[in-house]
């Protein structure tokens, strides 16, 4: 799962880079309006942290021309404007959540994971298929009930592929959700990360569809 | 206390009263002397007459030099005893001639070559005018003095009834120029009297600017005013803006010092959560209040259910995780408060955020207006607040439930908010089964 995170306080920024981050986010950053503006627009992100009170371009702006353009992922307004006034406005631009600051870190990642999940259509923050149970709230995996690690490469590989289970999920596509825009992007390495996944699932829960990309079992569900 | 400055009414009163009363007193004098005079001049111009006649009538006999009078003049004001009208003729001081109507009094002796008019003490008490003219005639060795002389109660009368009447007619006219000079200082004052009302709807905040056109003399203090006011709105919003980019600029500061604290162990990051915790508590209140202060003075009329319909989406989308049913009231009943509609927003969006996050599924708002004030009504579906927590709940600070995030100040900003605007919150048992808050709010 990626994120753009735009925020023009350095600390906080880099703050909520590493916490998302250990959350298991890939996650992207831009300092200011316009930047955040343009990387929302051309990278595919599931869910945007969006600061109101930005250099260049403000928040709410960034926000009415995305929507204005078809962007449709969702956005949480991360911001130190707090009346209820300021709340209306942000949802009626087209913000998903709305989260004032100061915040608890739990509750923006327990916030965003929702938005990510009701994004992709999942009511229940526990994905399910057959015996493969991926709880977003906590991260975790259960195969037949057992718990078993992953790693947070392998959380987002997952995840997004759990997320948008029943169709193909390209090579490009899933780079894009599992890598932040500054990483490198040898795609062959999602090759060891499946493979690792396999090892770790039920034989046949992810399978290659040759020349397009990866699809999990229909069988499974 | 000042002292009162004198009314600008009485004095433009009593400078007119005063300028009218001596204006006409002084016309009134001058027009009694004229008058006395005009009928002076027509009693001299008589008397001349007569003079002529009793002059024209003289004549000294040659064999004794006696004077003796051909022919009397012919008034028989003359011959009628103390007619007040008299004549004597008089040599030497010595009256030799005079007329009838002198009766048994003596005439007054008169020297030689007198004054053409004096006056004189006549028969019965009168008070005589006399004209006099010296007369040489041939055949007389010395100077005859010829005097006509008339009663001058009369001119003393006739001037007493014509002040009478002047003072009359002059009473009337002031009385007339004094209701005039009434209306008019009235008329005058009447643009300070609007102005007066206009002020005071400003005041009240019916209105931003002084309502309706002014004469030209009292405009420029209107645009003055107005200046007067833009400076202070200005000022007004700048403290508001203030504190408003204070309040926000700290917010983001706290949320770095908030996000170390989270991993800090040990009591000391406890100790630090905790206060940084105050701290944006401190925050929102006086942001609240900042933002109060500034619109609590104003009256608007907000209605009410565009504002729940707007914090409906946002509310539902806040909690869109729970599936909670938010019910407003129908279209119908459309009350309006006086209050602001951003403070409206943050009253209400606090009362239903705390219900939404409560409740189970449902939360319920409606709205009535009872007299001068409108009611709203908040319930939800949850555990409630058992009454003795109530009060606590409305104070500041206080979290009845760490479990929940927020600042904990929902309540209580509600509360105060209310009671800025006029009005109050009270918290009660939904019919739901969780919490009803029933706030109160002076209807616009």
């Amino acid at each position: 799962m990626r994120l753009l995170v735009v925020e023009d306080e350095t600390a906080l920024r880099q703050q909520l880079q590493a916490a998302l981050q250990r959350a298991g986010f890939a996650v992207d950053v831009a300092a200011d309006g316009i930047d955040g503006e343009h990387l929302g627009v051309v990278e595919a992100f599931d869910a945007v942290v969006l600061d109101l009170g930005l250099p260049g371009k403000d928040g709410l702006s960034v926000l009415k021309s995305w929507r204005a353009n078809g962007m449709s992922r969702p956005v949480l307004l991360l911001t130190a404007r707090s009346s209820w006034q300021e709340k209306v406005l942000g949802i009626d631009a087209g913000a998903d959540d709305y989260l004032a600051k100061p915040f608890q870190m739990e509750e923006l990642v327990a916030r965003l994971r929702a938005l990510i999940r009701r994004a992709s259509g999942h009511d229940h923050p526990l994905l399910q298929r057959g015996a493969v149970q991926l709880d977003t709230r906590a991260c975790t995996l259960r195969v037949a009930g057992q718990a078993v690690a992953l790693t947070a490469h392998e959380y987002r590989v997952l995840a997004y592929l759990m997320h948008h289970a029943g169709r193909v999920v390209s090579r490009s596509e899933l780079a894009e959700h599992v890598y932040a825009q500054d990483a490198d992007r040898d795609s062959n390495t999602l090759d060891v990360f499946v493979a690792r996944l396999r090892r770790k699932l039920p034989e046949g829960f992810i399978l290659t569809v040759r020349g397009m990309g990866w699809r999990l079992d229909e069988a499974a569900s | 206390m000042t002292v009162a400055a004198p009314s600008l009414r009485r004095r433009l009163l009593a400078a007119a009263a005063l300028w009218i009363t001596l204006a006409l007193g002084v016309v009134g004098v001058l027009l009694v002397l004229l008058f006395r005079h005009h009928v002076e001049q027509e009693l001299a111009a008589r008397a001349q007459t007569q003079l002529d006649a009793l002059t024209s009538g003289l004549a000294v006999a040659p064999a004794n030099a006696r004077v003796a009078l051909a022919t009397e003049p012919p008034d028989p004001a003359f011959r009628q005893p103390l007619s007040g009208w008299y004549w004597l003729v008089s040599v030497d001081g010595e009256t030799r001639l005079r007329s009838r109507s002198w009766w048994d009094h003596a005439p007054p002796a008169l020297p030689p070559r007198p004054p053409s008019r004096i006056a004189v003490d006549g028969p019965a008490g009168q008070q005589l005018l006399l004209w006099t003219r010296t007369v040489e005639l041939a055949g007389a060795d010395v100077p005859m003095v010829v005097a006509v002389g008339a009663d001058a109660s009369r001119l003393q009368g006739l001037t007493r009834s014509f002040a009478v009447t002047v003072s009359a007619a002059l009473a009337a006219l002031a009385l007339a120029l004094w209701a005039a000079a009434w209306l008019q200082v009235r008329l005058g004052l009447a643009p300070l009297a609007r102005l007066r009302a206009a002020l005071q709807q400003l005041r009240q905040g019916q209105a931003t600017r002084l309502p309706g056109a002014h004469p030209a003399e009292v405009q420029p203090l209107v645009d003055e005013l107005h200046a007067v006011l833009d400076d202070k709105q200005q000022l007004l919003d700048q403290a508001r803006q203030q504190a408003g980019n204070l309040a926000h600029g700290l917010k983001t500061p706290l949320a770095v010092i908030g996000n170390l604290a989270q991993r800090m162990p040990g009591e000391d990051g406890e100790l630090l959560r905790q206060q940084l915790e105050r701290m944006g508590r401190q925050i929102d209140w006086q942001l609240m209040r900042a933002r109060a202060a500034a619109s609590a003075r104003r009256t608007v009329a907000t209605p009410v259910l565009p504002a729940l319909d707007e914090l409906r989406r946002v509310l539902l989308r806040l909690h869109a995780e729970r599936g909670l049913q938010l019910q407003l009231p129908r279209e119908s009943q459309a009350p309006g408060v006086a209050v602001e509609p951003e403070a409206l927003k943050e009253m209400l969006g606090n009362l239903l955020d705390n219900a939404c996050k409560w409740a189970r599924g449902q939360v319920r708002v409606r709205l009535s207006v009872e007299g001068p004030r409108v009611r709203i009504e908040v319930d939800d579906d949850g555990p409630g607040i058992a009454p003795g927590q109530r009060a606590l709940a409305l104070q500041r600070g206080q979290r009845l439930d760490e479990r929940q995030s927020g600042s904990g100040l929902g309540l209580a900003i509600v509360d105060e908010l209310a009671r800025l605007h006029g009005g109050t919150l009270e918290l009660a048992d939904a019919d739901l089964g969780g919490l009803r808050a029933v706030l109160w709010l002076p209807a616009g």
